[in-house]
């Protein structure tokens, strides 16, 4: 083990240059998840007749499948049909799918858990559906969903890993190319990079819980 | 009444579906047009005055990224800045993407890299992919053990041994091959199968001799043993169809042989 030799300051510049675009990655991912799987997850809630049955089907398709199989379908397959993404978009694009199917379910669990009468209630006091939904269901159930949201999006910063079976250079990658400089490094830098993932993923939880406790 | 809430859900509904619409077309940003022109791939390379090859950056000796450069380095760079310089006159015009053993084929086929100096074995199966040039490097399969195993040579990899390889490559399906009752461990690169044959995770770790060189001149308590068992010669790899670039990529070869650079290059990267 060669603690000093793998911490060189180059090799640290290197891991977080991996780093960055770990995180660029997910926080664009995050942001884009969060906004499908809110739409998805309130139109599956409100049960349309058509809409929802096809989302159902989508959602149920996309949660079954392995990450990784999405991230080589748009990084190998989306070019058969004429749409090539870089490196960094595939991943994102796939990293998208995958987690907006698995936040739709959450926001759609999370609406489904206000009870009945709250919106038989809110109906007969002369609320439209839309607005039940906007003042009395979302406002309650986005306090149940606060914490399973955040812990989805912890597995989504830690799942970015996965892309490097299409070479993105994010923080694993780079680590990976340290340690294959010289085998003694390969310790030293798999401590570091836990380190760093558990960094941010520990402040995502902590600002996860500062939020229950402001709501509660 | 019933109508006006009708209206207000279609509304909501239709809103709800723009946005995930606009949310869709962001996150699928086509970033490369997809319609090729098909005019000859060496015609197109002198075009745009740079060849985009692809490159393994985790691999010793033949392509490492280089953390503190930022660059790549090895044998395969060395050959490749070579062939853009005999090509387009300068070995700067060049552009290196990274490749695995996974994805340099589809990259290839995308149009993304004009062609692989990846440690590519030449072989039947991927000749019906691919075209390749000449031979550029000539390896072979052998093992590397640590000093003092009982294991001398393939022959003695029998049943409950274990062997180490990499995922993706030829050496995995040589050593089934020649050795079937052994079992084969795959990794995902060099540097964590090394790892796993110096944490007792198998008996031998295979693959092509001149990387198993470079291990065992960074940890002497390793060896080759048994010498070479299969011939791995390396070709560089283009686009199927491509006889143009093939010819210019073989006339580059030759004159770089030709011209004592291509021995030079091997020593500085190959100790035997």
């Amino acid at each position: 083990m060669d603690f000093i030799g793998a911490y060189a300051p180059d090799h640290l510049t290197f891991l977080l240059k991996g780093f960055w675009v770990t995180l660029k990655v997910a926080f664009i991912s995050i942001i884009l998840s969060f906004i499908i799987g809110a739409i998805v997850g309130t139109l599956r809630y409100a049960a349309i007749p058509i809409v929802s049955r096809v989302l159902a089907v989508v959602v149920e398709t996309i949660r079954n499948l392995p990450l990784l199989l999405i991230i080589f379908f748009t990084y190998f397959a989306l070019p058969e049909i004429g749409i090539n993404l870089e490196i960094t978009y595939a991943a994102i694009a796939a990293l998208t799918v995958f987690e907006s199917a698995m936040l739709s379910e959450v926001i759609r669990s999370g609406l489904k858990s206000i009870e009945k009468g709250q919106i038989e209630a809110a109906r007969s006091s002369g609320l439209t559906y839309v607005q039940t939904l906007q003042h009395i269901v979302m406002p309650q159930a986005l306090k149940r969903m606060v914490p399973p949201i955040v812990s989805q999006f912890i597995s989504l910063l830690k799942d970015t890993s996965l892309a490097v079976v299409i070479a993105l250079p994010d923080l694993m990658h780079n680590g990976q190319i340290i340690y294959a400089q010289k085998d003694s490094y390969i310790i030293p830098i798999f401590l570091i990079v836990a380190i760093m993932y558990f960094i941010v993923n520990y402040c995502l939880s902590q600002i996860a819980r500062r939020l229950e406790v402001k709501r509660a | 009444m019933l109508k006006k809430k009708k209206v207000f859900k279609l509304a909501f509904i239709s809103l709800m579906a723009a946005m995930l619409l606009a949310a869709c077309g962001s996150g699928d940003k086509e970033t490369s047009g997809g319609n090729k022109e098909e005019k000859n791939a060496l015609e197109q390379i002198k075009d745009r005055d740079k060849i985009v090859i692809g490159v393994k950056h985790d691999t010793r000796l033949f392509g490492l990224k280089n953390p503190s450069t930022g660059e790549v380095e090895g044998f395969d760079i060395d050959i490749s800045k070579q062939l853009a310089k005999e090509i387009l006159g300068d070995e700067k015009k060049i552009e290196f993407k990274e490749v695995t053993s996974k994805t340099r084929i589809p990259l290839l086929n995308n149009g993304d890299i004009d062609a692989i100096v990846a440690t590519m074995t030449i072989t039947e199966e991927r000749k019906k992919e691919v075209d390749f040039t000449d031979v550029y490097f000539e390896a072979g399969q052998s093992l590397l053990v640590k000093k003092g195993s009982k294991i001398k040579g393939i022959e003695d990899l029998g049943k409950g041994t274990k062997v180490l390889a990499t995922k993706g490559s030829t050496s995995t399906m040589n050593i089934r091959e020649k050795a079937p009752d052994t079992q084969v461990l795959e990794f995902e690169n060099y540097a964590e199968a090394f790892t796993a044959l110096k944490t007792k995770k198998g008996d031998a770790l295979t693959t092509d001799d001149a990387i198993l060189y470079g291990m065992a001149a960074e940890d002497p308590s390793y060896e080759l043993v048994g010498g070479t068992f299969t011939e791995e010669p390396y070709g560089i790899a283009v686009k199927k169809g491509n006889t143009e670039l093939v010819k210019a990529l073989n006339d580059a070869l030759k004159s770089t042989r030709d011209s004592g650079k291509y021995d030079e290059i091997q020593n500085k990267w190959i100790k035997k």
